[in-house]
């Protein structure tokens, strides 16, 4: 498990800054939320550390390596961090199964058969998939989808662990049993976790810290405690409420 | 470009330089064939100048024109018709009217020879009048009958997707259904008709195995016709002067597509990409009057022609009906000739390579383009699209100047080969695999492709794992689009072929046009002809559905 430092990144596109001057840092064995309304820059952050975008400026570091630096025209391409990533829209790929979608990171990896079939099952076994192996995705209901992806974005053991507004797509209820599952895996696990979301709710019930953003800047980080206690402007104030 | 691998980066360039050398060198090389090496401005004065020039132009304009409005004027009311009324055959008829789409426009016209021909033609005799098939009139009816399925398809895809609220509203102000269609249908639906009546203008302009069937014994030519006719002199000043009139031809196609992009420019774009229910106009007593009527159509455009074909095939002497004149000896006769397997296996050699290449290269080409994103997708896809409206008779020259000696100093030995057909066809046909790839490429779920990035996968394992599967039922529609016209295709192999390269469409050419005018040779290789496309239609027709399930 790694840590990951911003520093002093900006991002634009067509010359508008949506990013700005952005520098955080999140822990080793964290559960990190990026929490904010739609537009603030959470999901271009994440893209960042996953290398789907790349920053216009500044320095992002993965443990003490920097993994990008346009200056310095430093990139380690997405393909190369060996980061888990869940989407919102889960990106199951439909023409494969359960266990050949869990599978895929290890087979690109190169892992024989038979190290590829037990960690597969492990980390179906972590999300309570094990017994639906063979099941194409368009016969699992959303929850069970995103299951997938979950276990997909685990069983390559990942440096860090992201998940861009995992659960928005599922029930309110499924939504409650999901937080949970989650945040008891990521402990078992150790993992650093970045989550990005727009529902509080969701942010302070599952982080260790979290950065509350706004129009491309933090305005406030801190533990769930810290920032309910002591919100530093009314924009949080609101936010929170 | 940064975060491309070299691999990736060598795909690009060479993708880059198979579209240059398929799509842009043959007309950049065309024309310094006949214009820089060879300018003789005597022969280009006198090609443009003749009496035979003005003439083919005029009738080439002529008949486009004819053509279009005809095909307007019964592809609108019948497109309203088919999705915008709760006439309850509609789904077989919209099935039974895109079939002629399927079959090549020259069987048509054998078909009218035999059923309008001044000298003995069957409906003539029937019905006692004395109508002359080889006249602009003549060309007119069959073209029509199978360049309106064009305007046809346009239109009932615009109207299958267009809002009926905007009908709704403007009916609840008051307006009558016919003032709604003229006033809010029509404007609405402006581009879809424009796009269908260039096209129907174009393949006229284009069309080849009709013209050379019946307007040459007429005494018509058009402007493809007279470039075939020059190029058929064999001789040097013939083969300039059918490479100069190509460039005539060329720049006329390219003039009035710059003058549709014009047009289409100016008119509204309201339709919605989303299905939304549509408001079915209800007819109740009227229903069987229409389904006789649209009988009668079909009868006249699809029945009627086979039909024809399918009696001159089985006649034992031309003309007379009755079971004493019923003979299989069309048949053996067109099998005992060596050219007939022959044609059959170089068009099923033909067709079978160039779908599969064109389905790898159109595969590839869409890959690239996508990836490197909208800038570059208008110029490739404008270059690729190029051959597939030039007319077929100009790039079957430009290819010919281009392959058929020396290609950039190498001399390939291509002229007189099936090697130079398959060339032309890979570069007429590429663009529909390319565009239903690429049009799929952009339907794809991005986050399909980002899950993989992260798991590690390199841009081809993504290539041959994500998108290939993602792709696949685009591309096998497509196949159907390149194997099925590539089975039959005329217009250019006549220029192309060479001794033991028949090809079914050259060979029926041929039966019609020297060796068998009365005779029904031809006719029973049409109907075979037929046949087998009937087959291949259904074939694809199942492949689709199961395909369809397949996603369900």
């Amino acid at each position: 498990m790694s840590s990951i430092e911003f520093k002093n990144v900006s991002k634009s596109y067509d010359k508008v800054e949506i990013i700005i001057n952005l520098n955080l840092k999140i822990k080793q064995g964290d559960f990190v939320s990026l929490l904010g309304p739609s537009g603030c820059g959470k999901t271009t952050i994440l893209r960042m550390i996953s290398g789907l975008e790349e920053n216009s400026e500044g320095e992002i570091y993965l443990d003490d390596r920097i993994i990008s630096n346009p200056n310095q025209n430093i990139f380690m391409a997405p393909e190369k961090r060996n980061m888990g990533m869940v989407f919102q829209s889960y990106a199951v790929w439909p023409h494969m199964n359960v266990f050949k979608n869990v599978a895929y990171p290890l087979k690109i990896k190169g892992f024989s058969k038979s190290e590829i079939k037990i960690k597969v099952f492990e980390a179906l076994k972590l999300v309570e998939l094990d017994s639906l192996s063979d099941r194409m995705p368009n016969q699992l209901s959303g929850g069970q989808q995103q299951r997938v992806a979950l276990a997909r974005g685990l069983v390559m053991n990942p440096c860090v662990l992201l998940l861009d507004e995992p659960l928005s797509n599922l029930d309110a209820k499924l939504r409650e049993k999901m937080r949970i599952d989650i945040r008891r895996l990521q402990q078992k696990l150790k993992m650093t976790c970045v989550y990005v979301t727009h529902d509080q709710l969701e942010a302070f019930s599952m982080s260790d810290q979290i950065f509350l953003l706004n129009s491309g800047q933090v305005e406030q980080s801190g533990t769930p405690d810290q920032i309910k206690k002591n919100p530093i402007n009314s924009f949080v104030k609101n936010f929170i409420s | 470009m940064r975060n491309i691998s070299v691999s990736h980066k060598i795909l690009i360039l060479i993708s880059f330089l198979l579209i240059f050398v398929l799509c842009v060198y043959p007309y950049l090389n065309f024309f310094n064939k006949i214009f820089i090496e060879s300018f003789n401005l005597k022969l280009i004065i006198k090609v443009f100048t003749s009496s035979m020039f003005v003439k083919a132009l005029f009738n080439s304009l002529k008949l486009a024109l004819l053509v279009s409005l005809l095909c307007s004027l019964v592809a609108t009311p019948l497109a309203w018709l088919l999705t915008r009324t709760n006439l309850k055959t509609r789904q077989i008829w919209k099935k039974l009217f895109t079939l002629s789409y399927a079959i090549p426009p020259y069987l048509g016209a054998i078909a009218w020879i035999k059923l309008c021909n001044p000298s003995n033609g069957i409906l003539n005799n029937i019905l006692g009048v004395n109508f002359n098939i080889y006249s602009i009139t003549g060309l007119t009816i069959v073209l029509s009958s199978f360049f309106f399925t064009f305007i046809l398809l346009n239109l009932m895809d615009t109207l299958g997707r267009m809002d009926a609220t905007y009908e709704e509203a403007a009916l609840l102000s008051g307006s009558s259904y016919i003032g709604v269609f003229f006033k809010i249908t029509f404007p609405l639906i402006k581009n879809s008709f424009l796009s269908g009546f260039f096209l129907i203008f174009l393949s006229v302009m284009a069309s080849f195995g009709v013209p050379a069937i019946i307007g040459i014994p007429g005494g018509i030519f058009l402007l493809t016709t007279q470039i075939y006719t020059y190029q058929k002199l064999g001789s040097l000043s013939g083969i300039y002067m059918s490479g100069i009139l190509a460039h005539g031809l060329f720049l006329i196609t390219f003039v009035l597509i710059m003058i549709q992009i014009y047009l289409q420019k100016k008119s509204y774009k309201l339709v919605s990409g989303k299905s939304s229910r549509l408001n079915l106009i209800k007819l109740r007593k009227s229903q069987p009057y229409i389904n006789i009527i649209l009988f009668i159509l079909f009868f006249i455009i699809f029945i009627l022609p086979i039909l024809t074909l399918l009696i001159s095939a089985l006649s034992k002497t031309q003309g007379i009906y009755s079971f004493k004149n019923f003979t299989l000896d069309n048949f053996k006769y067109l099998f005992s000739l060596n050219e007939t397997l022959r044609s059959f296996r170089n068009s099923l050699i033909l067709s079978s390579s160039v779908t599969l290449i064109c389905l790898f290269l159109g595969f590839i080409f869409s890959y690239v383009v996508f990836t490197l994103g909208k800038s570059k997708k208008q110029l490739i896809n404008f270059l690729i699209s190029l051959p597939y409206s030039t007319p077929g008779t100009v790039l079957a020259l430009a290819i010919i100047f281009s392959f058929g000696g020396k290609v950039f100093g190498v001399n390939l030995g291509l002229y007189n080969t099936i090697g130079l057909i398959i060339i032309s066809y890979i570069i007429k046909y590429l663009y529909f695999s390319f565009k239903t790839t690429e049009d799929a490429f952009y339907q794809v779920d991005i986050s399909l492709i980002e899950a993989a990035k992260l798991s590690g996968a390199k841009w081809h394992h993504i290539l041959i794992d994500i998108w290939y599967p993602m792709v696949k039922p685009a591309i096998l529609a497509s196949a159907f689009l390149i194997f099925l016209p590539a089975l039959s295709e005329l217009t250019m192999t006549i220029l192309l072929t060479g001794p033991g390269l028949e090809t079914i469409g050259t060979l029926l050419f041929q039966l019609q046009e020297y060796s068998d005018i009365t005779g029904g040779t031809a006719s029973a290789l049409a109907i075979i002809v037929i046949l087998l496309i009937m087959v291949l239609f259904l074939l694809f027709q199942l492949l689709n559905l199961v395909i369809k399930r397949e996603k369900i």
